[in-house]
């Protein structure tokens, strides 16, 4: 059986028609074509699908769809600002090669913008906890810390 | 099948009164939802959804009682300043519950209902002598945490209800308290081995010794013959050592992909002991 579900993806409202028990990851996959949110285990663990929801960083491939009923949800896809200028984090990823294969950088990129507006200046430590739940197997995750390290500057903790 | 977002308590307990079995109580979904999808819950029940129900959430402290919403997610328990001061142990049992995404959507009460053997906040809760406030259409009654958790992923909460919160006592003054893990990594881990240690001592002596863990037994349980062996000692290393040994004959570990059994036993006592060493250092008892 499907319900509606209205919530706003990346700025711009949307409606659609989804199953009772749908994950969050399948509606804006298949219904919404926002594929640069990936599928990785499908159970919570590996954060590829990672997407924002408010402010806080959640796994779509387990969250309900109709649990973010009225969300402001927000995926890889709006990151990039309009003229499709990269975010900073975005440049930084690309200038210190934090990417390899790509697959989990849609995740991690979500989880280290939920990172980095809610603290301006994280310490390496707190990159690491916040990284947490998202697995690289390509870069070792140095890159990817060197990428936060360079957009937070010098001034950092 | 359907999913319901009540936006009351009422609302949410009068669908569960009316349809019972068929309706499965959801909250952040990061146990419900991935159950659903491996096949070890049925995909025909409809979910009710209590996450909109925002009254659940939250910590409160008056009259010498603690109490913690059902929603209350472990990241919000990781950082409340009533939690880190009162009840450090359900802090620490919380920041170990997977990663940011799952502790920023998962609860204390799916976490405590759930009641996985290796449920995090299981012996922190049991630990502090925690009472499970409950409800119904008829109201709330309470179930004290040691009678709560049954069976593996099985609870004493009746049919139709819905846990509200949990009411923890204050510890006394002079009480050290924290939660100890054993796992292969130190984040997104599910415990090989999870401790919950309270001491609360006067004149340097224990007056009271809870002992709580999870992993070791089909459901999280209270480490009484340990606990006995400790109460009006100086957590002196001979009392220790006996004590670990007494709390090992209480549990009923397996092997698994996780941790063999005779492991899990030996952990047992060695978290028992690093729990004393800390209490006795963190109390000043020399």
């Amino acid at each position: 059986m499907t319900q509606e579900l209205s919530l706003e993806v990346n700025g711009i409202p949307a409606r659609v028609e989804v199953d009772a028990d749908e994950v969050l990851l399948d509606t804006l996959r298949d219904r919404l074509h926002l594929t640069g949110t990936k599928r990785g285990c499908d159970e919570g663990e590996c954060g590829a699908c990672t997407v924002i929801i408010g402010r806080t960083p959640v796994h779509s491939c387990i969250f309900p769809s109709l649990a973010a009923a009225g969300a402001q949800v927000r995926t890889v896809e709006g990151l990039a600002g309009g003229g499709g200028e990269l975010s900073d984090l975005q440049r930084a990823f690309v200038d210190t090669a934090a990417v390899q294969c790509g697959f989990c950088t849609p995740g991690f990129l979500m989880t280290l913008t939920a990172l980095l507006e809610s603290e301006a200046s994280p310490s390496d430590h707190e990159v690491d906890e916040a990284m947490a739940g998202n697995i690289c197997r390509c870069t070792g995750y140095s890159a990817i810390r060197a990428a936060v390290r360079s957009v937070v500057g010098e001034g950092g903790a | 099948m359907q999913f319901l977002a009540p936006r009351t308590l009422d609302e949410a307990l009068g669908m569960l009164s009316g349809r019972g079995g068929d309706l499965r109580v959801l909250a952040g979904g990061t146990d419900v939802m991935i159950q659903r999808m491996t096949g070890q819950l049925p995909r025909s029940e409809s979910l009710l959804y209590i996450g909109g129900i925002t009254d659940l959430a939250g910590v409160s402290r008056s009259d010498g009682t603690i109490r913690i919403g059902a929603l209350t997610t472990h990241r919000d328990l990781c950082c409340d300043p009533v939690i880190t001061t009162h009840l450090p142990s359900f802090a620490e049992a919380a920041a170990t519950v997977g990663g940011w995404q799952t502790q920023a959507v998962g609860t204390i009460g799916g976490n405590l209902c759930n009641a996985s053997p290796a449920a995090d906040l299981a012996p922190p809760v049991l630990a502090a002598g925690a009472v499970m406030v409950v409800s119904g259409v008829d109201g709330p009654t309470r179930i004290p945490a040691e009678r709560f958790f049954v069976d593996r992923r099985l609870t004493s909460l009746p049919e139709g209800q819905i846990l509200l919160g949990i009411e923890v006592p204050e510890p006394p003054a002079n009480t050290w308290e924290s939660y100890l893990k054993v796992g292969r990594r130190g984040a997104m881990e599910v415990a090989q081995v999870g401790l919950a240690a309270r001491f609360s001592v006067v004149d340097n002596r224990v007056e009271t010794a809870r002992l709580a863990v999870c992993s070791v037994a089909p459901a999280p349980l209270r480490l009484h013959r340990g606990e006995e062996a400790l109460a009006g000692s100086t957590l002196d290393s001979g009392t220790v050592s006996a004590a670990a040994r007494r709390a090992t004959e209480e549990i009923s570990p397996i092997d698994d992909q996780r941790a063999s059994a005779s492991y899990r036993r030996m952990m047992v006592g060695r978290l028992i002991m690093k729990a004393a060493r800390l209490a006795r250092r963190s109390l000043g008892m020399g």
